[in-house]
Order: structure tokens, then C-alpha cells, then sequence
């Protein structure tokens, strides 16, 4: 299957924006649940959370560009929020299996997973709207 | 003529996927902090693995 690249230059950027700026709200939402107590300083997270939140957005974005065409709904916001959601339950799915072979090193816990799943849904949204309007602006 | 589709073939098609490829793999040694990969990224990316409800000791 060939990927359109003009399509997946244009979106890169956009990418990267919704991952960083997910990241910092990642960092804001934990802050107000304290659901994890954060162990560095603001200055360290702020550059940590954006160089992951921009990782995380270009695979859910790269991901995106591939399926979009094929996923059942017409909402760009709702396949961008499905295939943010089925990435993180990949990753904690396959993080289970590691925490059974390894329950020292990895340790789960239920309330970071939950705002997890949320966090992945809501980077979804900021993709989607993102995505949106991106391709709106190129094609007026 | 055969050259030009193989050529964008190959931008078009193995270019993207390689790259996108890459960054997944970099995503997962983020998420699960894999020492052996890359060394202090377990630190590095410690508190943003438990927001995001990753396993972590």
C-alpha cells in the first residue's frame, strides 16, 4: 500500500504539536489528580514530557495516515481518539505481560492506567482537531 | 519507466514506513524505560511512564 507523502509531510508537523502540547497537559491533568507524584523537577519534565508527547503523537498520527481511509467512521477526531487508544492498550496490554514475567520491574497500577486511557483518548482529540484543520487550511 | 515507479515505490512506500517503524520502536523503549536500548532512558522518562500508566517498578 503506498502512502501518500505529500499528505504525510504535511501532517508531521501537526503531529509533533498535538504530541507536545499533550504532554504538557498530561503533566497539568496529573498535577490535578495526583494520581502519580512526579519525581523530577519542572524544567526536566517539560522537556521530557514534550520529546515523549511528540514520539507518542507522530506514531498515532503516522498510524492515522495509514488507516484513516479504512476506519468505519467519518469523524477524523474519532479515528484519530481510536487509534491513540488502541496504541496505549498495546503497549499496556504487552506492559501486563512484562509486569507476569517481571512483577519487581514492572508494577501496575490501576489509577495511573486509568488516567492513561484517558490521556490517550484525549490525545486522540487534539490530533483529530488538529488534523481538521490542518487539512481544511490546505484545501481552501 | 520501470525505474521511476520503483523509485516511488520506494519514497512513497518503504521511506515512510522505515521511519514511521523507527519512531514506534522509540515509543516503546520510552514507555517500558528499556536500559539495554538506550542508556537513562528508564530515568530519563521516569515520571512520564507513570502518567501515562505505563509499568514501572
Amino acid at each position: 500500500m503506498a502512502i501518500n507523502l505529500s499528505c504525510w509531510k504535511k501532517n508531521i508537523f501537526l503531529c509533533i504539536l498535538a504530541g507536545v502540547v499533550w504532554g504538557w497537559v498530561a503533566m497539568a491533568v496529573n498535577n490535578l489528580t495526583g494520581v502519580s507524584p512526579l519525581e523530577m523537577g519542572l524544567a526536566h519534565n517539560l522537556i521530557t514530557f514534550s520529546m515523549a508527547g511528540a514520539v507518542f503523537g507522530l506514531v498515532a498520527g503516522g498510524v492515522l495516515t495509514i488507516v484513516e481511509k479504512r476506519l468505519p467512521t467519518r469523524s477524523v477526531v474519532l479515528k484519530a481518539a481510536g487509534v491513540s487508544a488502541s496504541i496505549w492498550l498495546l503497549l499496556r496490554s504487552a506492559g501486563v505481560v512484562l509486569s507476569m514475567l517481571q512483577p519487581v520491574r514492572y508494577h501496575v497500577s490501576t489509577p495511573e492506567s486509568v488516567q492513561g486511557f484517558a490521556l490517550a483518548l484525549f490525545l486522540g482529540c487534539i490530533l483529530g482537531v488538529l488534523w481538521k484543520r490542518g487539512l481544511s487550511a490546505v484545501t481552501e | 519507466m520501470e525505474r521511476i515507479i520503483e523509485k516511488g515505490l520506494l519514497v512513497n512506500t518503504l521511506v515512510p514506513a522505515l521511519v514511521l517503524f523507527g519512531i514506534a520502536f522509540m515509543m516503546v523503549v520510552i514507555a517500558y524505560g528499556m536500559e539495554s536500548v538506550v542508556h537513562g532512558v528508564h530515568d530519563m522518562f521516569h515520571d512520564f511512564r507513570h502518567v501515562i500508566g505505563m509499568p514501572c517498578h
